[in-house]
């Protein structure tokens, strides 16, 4: 077939009114199609600031990821057939005033990639929001001992400080309705203790 | 019962490469600048350090598929709250057009999502300050899918255009915003596409941010002539490129 080379659209804000219509229901990934999701479900929550630390309301923050065995629902999987039916893979949150997001999910297994490392597990997360002209991208780690674990996405990160930032942080004490345990990510779109976000 | 299920925690042997797609960096020049003059946001937003170049593993390549299967598809009609509804004020229009990857190949069962304003410049939602009326026949969003030859398709009505609230000169021109989920997470997408022949287009902060002039045409839907479809309504058309390119086969 011909194989054309067309110029990808420019990408463009989403201003101040995406609709909560769109994001409600998305925010909990723990069950699908009727089923309940395998493995160890998690509270996954966090705000997101700009500079000085002010919140940003009405942000959307995505998220994918692959199942509790590190396996996503997508044909370029080659384990895909054996992907979890009761796990999606994908939600959406919107912030609240104080830039509050939260999402019920299952922690992601690990899994090989095509080179042979070990893909550590982790959450593909990206941001949208009125004076973001593009989306933000970066990937939320959970692994214990994060200090030690080589993946190669988070070795791309060199600074020790901005690697530690894209490890969430478990919650003593969980603050969620259910009970599950939780782990808090912020976002520090910009300012001193800015998250690492990667090429888009 | 929650958390208590069995999971595999061994790792299998390393899987196969997965089929090669490229996803070049954005051409800066045919996008919206990060920083833009008068728009004070995008100064206190955008990150202060560069983005990171990372490989692109399985986890980015893949992305949600079927989402019709956890998001409701709406009717291809939102001229009316209802379906066969009182349709909301404003002139009727429909909205068509193509999504797919950068070599042309559609991109079939993509979902779409679209939200606008009225036909005052006013859009249903909470943090719209914005002294015009609520059109109480019109919701202002809808979510579609691509057909098998990456066509979508939705009946609305033009917005109107309006004041951003924190400046004191800046009006929006008619804009949709487009949502559009393609199949990888590298080519999620999100715009606005504004109509052809607007003056305000010609003073938008976020229109003219793209530098290209070419780019800056793939914001702004076509008219079709007036003659094609219903007597009743207006056609715009727009086509969506989303980055992915398959890789040239080499020679054998």
């Amino acid at each position: 077939m011909d194989r054309m080379n067309l110029p990808t659209s420019p990408y463009c804000t989403i201003g101040p009114f995406f609709p909560g219509e769109f994001a409600e229901g998305c925010g909990d990934l723990t069950r699908f199609a009727g089923k309940q999701a395998r493995g160890r479900h998690i509270r996954l929550a966090g705000t997101v600031v700009e500079e000085g630390n002010r919140p940003i309301q009405n942000a959307v923050v995505e998220i994918w990821q692959p199942d509790a065995n590190g396996i996503f629902r997508h044909p370029l999987d080659p384990r895909s057939k054996d992907a979890d039916p009761g796990f999606f893979g994908w939600g959406r949150a919107r912030t609240d005033a104080e830039g509050r997001y939260t999402f019920r999910t299952v922690m992601p297994g690990a899994y090989p990639n095509e080179a042979g490392a070990t893909r550590c597990p982790h959450i593909n997360l990206m941001v949208l929001a009125i004076g973001l002209t593009r989306r933000l991208v970066t990937t939320v780690f959970f692994t214990e001992g994060f200090d030690q674990v080589s993946d190669p996405v988070l070795d791309c990160v060199d600074d020790p400080v901005r690697r530690g930032r894209l490890c969430a942080i478990r919650e003593e004490v969980s603050n969620d309705a259910g009970g599950l345990p939780a782990y808090r990510f912020d976002i520090v779109t910009r300012g001193p203790a800015e998250t690492a976000f990667f090429t888009d | 019962m929650p958390g208590q299920s069995p999971i595999e925690h061994s790792i299998p042997p390393a899987l196969p490469a997965a089929p090669e797609v490229d996803y070049e960096p954005y051409l800066e020049n045919t996008q919206l600048a990060r920083y833009i003059d008068h728009y004070p946001r995008s100064f206190t937003r955008n990150p202060s350090q560069p983005l990171i170049r990372r490989p692109l593993t399985l986890s980015e390549r893949t992305g949600p598929v079927e989402l019709q299967r956890r998001l409701s598809i709406d009717s291809e009609d939102i001229s009316s709250k209802v379906p066969g509804g009182p349709r909301a004020m404003g002139q009727y229009i429909a909205v068509t057009g193509r999504v797919m990857d950068e070599n042309g190949a559609p991109l079939a069962g993509a979902v779409i999502e679209i939200w606008q304003a009225n036909s005052a410049g006013k859009y249903v939602h909470e943090l719209d300050r914005h002294q015009a009326p609520i059109d109480p026949n019109f919701a202002g969003l809808g979510r579609f899918e691509t057909d098998a030859e990456g066509q979508y398709k939705f009946l609305s009505i033009k917005p109107g255009a309006y004041p951003v609230m924190e400046s004191d000169w800046w009006w929006r021109p008619p804009h949709i915003h487009f949502s559009i989920f393609g199949p990888s997470w590298m080519n999620r997408y999100v715009t606005q596409i504004f109509f052809p022949g607007e003056p305000l287009n010609e003073t938008d902060l976020l229109l003219n941010a793209v530098q290209d002039p070419e780019a800056r045409e793939r914001l702004i839907f076509e008219s079709t002539p007036t003659t094609v479809g219903a007597v009743n309504l207006l056609i715009f058309r727009r086509d969506f490129v989303l980055r992915g390119k398959r890789a040239t086969p080499e020679l054998e």
